[in-house]
């Protein structure tokens, strides 16, 4: 019962950790704005947390430049399982338009697994919801198959 | 009267430390000769000392010595006197305690030094000068025993003379210490010039008839003189040079022993010799000085970067607990500053050799360049942890015991007499015992948690004798703390009663045998049972650690010793491979330091650290007494 | 001595740690008043808010959460560090008396006010010691904030309590009163002390010390977690961080129960009679006039939270540290200081 009950809140409780990887900060504030009392992730139990260790959701933005690459991989490391990772907006998937640059070392599938793909640039907040609604879905996944 | 019977003891107890030190002058080149030599005049010595308290604490009784039996004889006290009433055997007990755990650490913490006899000569000397200053019977050799003790000081002082500042230091204490002395002398001179005698017993018998102007000159040559022993404000930054360069063994001294002999002398001098003046002047005198000594080192103390000196002014900031108290002049008030000198005596030797400890593995003391030691000295983490808490007064440890019945006795008086002065002394009290804890947590975070720098990844933990000493003292912290009412009625109660019955010790000297009153125990008007509290937290954190490891609490991942340490087990460091890097110790609490910033910088200036700054300081405060004395008296 | 009496004494104060007033009830009222603070800086934002019982599910979901223990940090402080902070906090709870219930009835009590005043250091020095072994940089500067605020409510926390000491004794003719009890009975024999002239700056002062006791906002510069990574915790995680956030809910009750037993300490006192009115006694009589008590309390606690926690949350911005401790030694301090020289004159 008591593992069932750690499941449930497992989906319920999705603290984000937002990482930037050379983003142009649009998606950024759209991440934001998804914690705004208009659309008031809150109340699905979001919060965003000041470092990775509380996390549960790591959201990165951008195209994951050879700058950042190392940061980002080290940060999620960071990140104590379950952990779930959702890229938000086209970059960290495709590099969009700044694919091919010399300073992009993306996409971030390359490097670990993704769960989520938020496409879009930037994606609407409606999109991130659902993106990382279904992101808490596939956390409560990996808790139970967790010993 | 048999060699072995008890009146004998307290001679005894002062001549075991000198018979050491001068044994040991002629023996100590041989090392098991020499330990063996001073561990025996320390047991010795508490033993015959802790063999009279069934006597003196608990059955009242007043030992008078007389030195080759010259005792009181027609009308004057000529012979030399020991006069051991609970009060001095109070004093004495920490004086022995103290001295015996300083004297087993030293074993291991001494070995590499140069000099070994000689420092356990001079250990030896300024053991006993304070044992013979709290048992005497005269101002004389109270005067006598100050000499003593101040120059095996200054000489322990500079022990490490290699080291930086130790010279200065030792110079510094020499000019303001003689100073002081000069002043005790000065005063005891002017006393027998009165009265002609310098028997304390007939001192405060005669003083009453004698009291004047050159009478209160006196007073005040004495109170100083004794102030500097204790280094109480302005006489305190001589006590965070002296600590900042003395062994450690010795800072337990310095502080634990040495500063007592200045209480004890002001109890003496207030309570017994003019017992009959003014008392409200003086009480006032007492409290401020005890506050602003409070107050002011504690303070001092936040913004110190080096771990000993701030320990050094913490010393004079619980000393300033125990005047205020001791001030209060009501029983309670008196019984809680002796059960925290008690209590002093022990935290303060147990942090004083946990930064010994500390010095003695990585070689310094500087709080900005440690860090991280619990992963290297686990053991001396957690017996540091007990000291700390005791000082900061976070219950159930010793020094909370204590500072709560100072609090209440300061506000008890304050609601007493109406004055609204007592009020604000109970407050400066309370807030100083959290600032106190600041600058603890400041240690803590600066060199046992925090981060270990690279300098120092090969420390090991210290010897096994180094952490018995300690262990010693944070097992006296933890029982102190949660048996108040056992030591109230054991050791403080009967000094305090002592403190305000010296009609028994004028007596006494005399042959008379008066009656002990049994005037009731303070009470406290509070309620605290560490015990039962104890048992609580430990039932609670039984149930909570208990339903934690069900729930799989330990199932933690951890890094397995390795060289390289992976990305998931470094820090968080915004995503940087994480480096060395730590608030500075000074700098940690700005946030405080800011909205005071006028207050520091003011007091920055003020110990400018030249000598001749701080002479003048003995002279003003000199100065000062005897103007307030002959304006108020 | 191992009598049938003494097992069940024995039973009952175990009960009383573990379930009422001790760690069940600490745990269900602690979390709820969290839960409703959350909910109510929501609606005061114009949103809908997490569910009440979110804090539930962020407890329960660190539990099952991995912990990291970094390799820098020194593992038995990281980990035992929680535990006695949370268990400390249960045992305060204890020793503050819900209206007529007193654990300690038929005991001599343990602590007083001003020990509970110290008692309450503890939860904040375990954080700091905990904060400090995982060796980060930005626990570092938490624990330098923390600190900082810790020294900033001391000041106002000792002043009314003394104010509080001395009204009380002013009233009973003993000179102080320093026992909670002693309070408590009082306001139940002579109404709450919140109706004094004397108590109302205390009651104030009293009030904002709460969110800075607790690390709310806008006090909670030491948990930062925009500019410090959440400070002092910034390497915890799992269990471990479940505790603490448990620890800080179970403040938030402590506080506001403090709160209730020394200013509003006479409001729930009257049940008793209530339900002798209603023609019940004895044991159902009792049983239900503590719940009804408890429901009481509980109820205050909630209010206390909205006034103090949620409403300062939702209008203000986060302070500097050195602005908290300014405010806290002026403001707040001033306060008390009105209230300690009018309960000294006898007002």
């Amino acid at each position: 019962m008591f593992k069932k009950l750690i499941e449930e809140s497992t989906g319920k409780s999705p603290w984000l950790f937002h990482i930037n990887a050379g983003s142009c900060n649009g998606c950024d504030i759209e991440l934001v704005s998804v914690l705004t009392p208009r659309y008031d992730a809150e109340r699905l139990g979001f919060k965003l947390s000041g470092t990775p260790r509380h996390a549960d959701i790591v959201v990165v933005t951008g195209p994951v430049t050879q700058q950042s690459l190392n940061r980002v991989l080290r940060t999620i490391e960071q990140v104590p399982e379950p952990r779930c990772i959702v890229t938000m907006g086209s970059c960290p998937q495709s590099g969009n338009v700044f694919r091919g640059s010399y300073a992009i070392a993306g996409p971030l599938s390359k490097y670990v697994h993704v769960d989520v793909d938020v496409a879009g640039c930037t994606p609407k907040p409606e999109a991130v919801i659902d993106g990382l609604v279904k992101a808490t879905e596939i956390l409560r996944e990996k808790r139970r198959a967790m010993k | 009267m048999s060699m072995l019977s008890y009146q004998h003891f307290p001679i005894y107890a002062i001549m075991l430390y000198f018979l050491g030190a001068f044994l040991i002058v002629l023996f100590g080149k041989n090392k098991i000769a020499r330990h063996c030599l001073a561990l025996l005049s320390v047991t010795g010595s508490l033993a015959l000392l802790v063999s009279l308290v069934p006597r003196v604490m608990t059955g009242g009784e007043i030992i008078t010595y007389w030195m080759g039996n010259r005792a009181y004889s027609g009308g004057y006290a000529i012979g030399i006197a020991l006069e051991v009433d609970a009060l001095s055997l109070f004093f004495a007990l920490l004086v022995a305690v103290a001295v015996f755990v300083s004297g087993v650490y030293s074993i291991r913490y001494m070995e590499h030094d140069d000099n070994i006899p000689q420092y356990y000569t001079l250990f030896l000397m300024l053991a006993g000068g304070v044992m013979g200053l709290v048992l005497s019977g005269d101002l004389f050799n109270m005067f006598i025993m100050v000499e003593i003790l101040t120059f095996a000081a200054v000489a322990l002082t500079a022990f490490r003379n290699t080291a930086r500042g130790a010279l200065e230091a030792a110079f510094k204490y020499l000019v303001v210490g003689s100073i002081g002395s000069t002043c005790i002398l000065a005063g005891t001179i002017m006393l027998y010039a009165q009265v002609h005698t310098l028997n304390f017993a007939q001192l405060s018998g005669l003083i009453p008839g004698h009291i004047h102007g050159a009478t209160r000159v006196a007073f005040a040559l004495l109170f100083v003189g004794f102030s500097t022993k204790a280094f109480l404000v302005p006489f305190h930054p001589l006590a965070a040079d002296a600590h900042g360069a003395a062994p450690a063994s010795v800072s337990v001294l310095i502080s634990g022993v040495l500063t007592k002999s200045g209480i004890y002398g002001i109890i003496r001098l207030v309570y017994f010799l003019f017992q009959t003046m003014n008392l409200r002047p003086i009480q006032f005198m007492l409290v401020f000085v005890g506050s602003v000594s409070m107050f002011v080192c504690v303070t001092m103390a936040l913004a110190q970067h080096d771990f000993k000196r701030l320990l050094a002014f913490h010393s004079i900031s619980q000393i300033g607990y125990v005047l205020t108290a001791v001030g209060l002049s009501t029983a309670l008030g008196i019984s809680a500053g002796l059960y925290h000198a008690m209590n002093h005596t022990i935290f303060k030797g147990l942090l004083f050799l946990a930064a010994g400890a500390v010095l003695h593995e990585t070689g310094t003391t500087d709080l900005d360049r440690l860090g991280g030691l619990s992963k290297r000295m686990p053991h001396t983490t957690v017996l540091f942890l007990i000291g700390a808490a005791s000082i900061s007064g976070i219950p159930p440890f010793n020094g909370f015991a204590s500072k709560w019945l100072i609090y209440q006795a300061a506000y008890l008086r304050a609601v007493e007499t109406g004055n609204i002065g007592y009020l604000l002394v109970t407050i400066i009290a309370l807030v100083t015992s959290t600032l106190t804890l600041a600058s603890f947590v400041k240690v803590s975070q600066s060199v046992f948690f925090g981060r270990l720098p690279d300098e120092f990844k090969d420390v090991k933990e210290v010897p096994f004798g180094m952490r018995l000493a300690m262990s010693l003292f944070a097992i006296l912290c933890v029982l102190t703390g949660l048996l108040p009412e056992l030591v109230t009625k054991v050791l403080t109660g009967p000094a305090a009663q002592a403190v305000l019955n010296p009609v028994r010790y004028i007596a006494a000297a005399r042959g008379i045998e008066v009656p002990a009153e049994t005037a009731a125990l303070p009470q406290a008007v509070g309620a605290w049972s560490p015990i039962n509290w104890l048992l609580l937290l430990g039932i609670s954190l039984f149930a909570i650690t208990l339903v934690a490891l069900l729930g799989k609490y330990d199932r933690v991942s951890e890094n397995a010793s390795g060289e390289k340490i992976p990305a998931k087990y470094d820090l968080f460091f915004s995503g940087e491979k994480s480096v060395y890097s730590q608030v500075g110790g000074g700098d940690l609490f700005w946030g405080f330091k800011h909205n005071w910033r006028h207050y520091f910088s003011f007091m920055h200036d003020l110990h400018s650290g030249v000598v001749n700054d701080y002479a003048l300081w003995a002279v003003v405060a000199l100065a000062l007494a005897i103007a307030f004395l002959q304006i108020v008296l | 001595m191992f009598t049938p009496a003494f097992f069940t004494t024995a039973l009952l104060y175990l009960g009383y740690i573990l379930i009422f007033p001790g760690f069940l009830f600490c745990f269900v009222v602690g979390l709820l008043l969290c839960g409703i603070d959350r909910k109510a800086v929501a609606r005061m934002q114009k949103r809908v808010g997490p569910p009440i019982l979110q804090p539930f599910y962020d407890f329960f979901k660190l539990c099952g959460k991995e912990t990291i223990v970094p390799a820098a940090a020194s593992r038995t402080t990281f980990m035992l560090a929680p535990l006695v902070g949370l268990a400390a906090l249960v045992v305060i709870q204890l020793f503050i008396p819900v209206f007529n219930f007193r654990v300690f009835r038929n005991l001599p009590e343990v602590a007083d006010m001003i020990v509970i005043l110290y008692l309450l250091l503890i939860p904040a020095v375990s954080v700091m010691l905990g904060g400090a072994a995982t060796g980060s940089p930005y626990a570092g500067i938490g624990l330098s904030r923390e600190m900082v605020t810790v020294l900033a409510v001391e000041l106002p926390l000792v002043m009314v309590l003394l104010s509080v000491a001395k009204a009380v004794g002013n009233e009973l003719g003993t000179g102080l009163v320093f026992s909670l009890s002693g309070v408590v009975d009082y306001q139940a024999a002579h109404g709450s002390l919140i109706g004094h002239v004397s108590m109302i700056p205390a009651a104030l002062a009293m009030l904002l010390i709460i969110p800075g006791e607790t690390g709310n906002h806008p006090f909670d510069a030491a948990e930062a977690e925009t500019e410090i990574c959440e400070g002092l915790l910034a390497e915890y995680s799992g269990a471990p961080l479940g505790i603490y956030k448990l620890s800080h809910a179970v403040k938030m009750l402590t506080l506001t129960s403090l709160f209730v037993a020394l200013f509003l300490g006479g409001i729930g006192t009257g049940v008793e009679h209530l339900v002798a009115a209603i023609g019940l006694t004895g044991g159902v009589a009792a049983a239900l006039s503590l719940i009804l008590q408890v429901l009481i309390l509980v109820l205050l606690c909630i209010v206390l939270t909205l006034v103090t926690i949620s409403f300062v949350h939702a209008v203000t911005a986060r302070l500097k540290i050195e602005q908290l401790f300014k405010y806290y030694w002026t403001v707040v301090t001033g306060l008390a200081l009105i209230s300690l020289v009018l309960a000294w004159y006898g007002f």
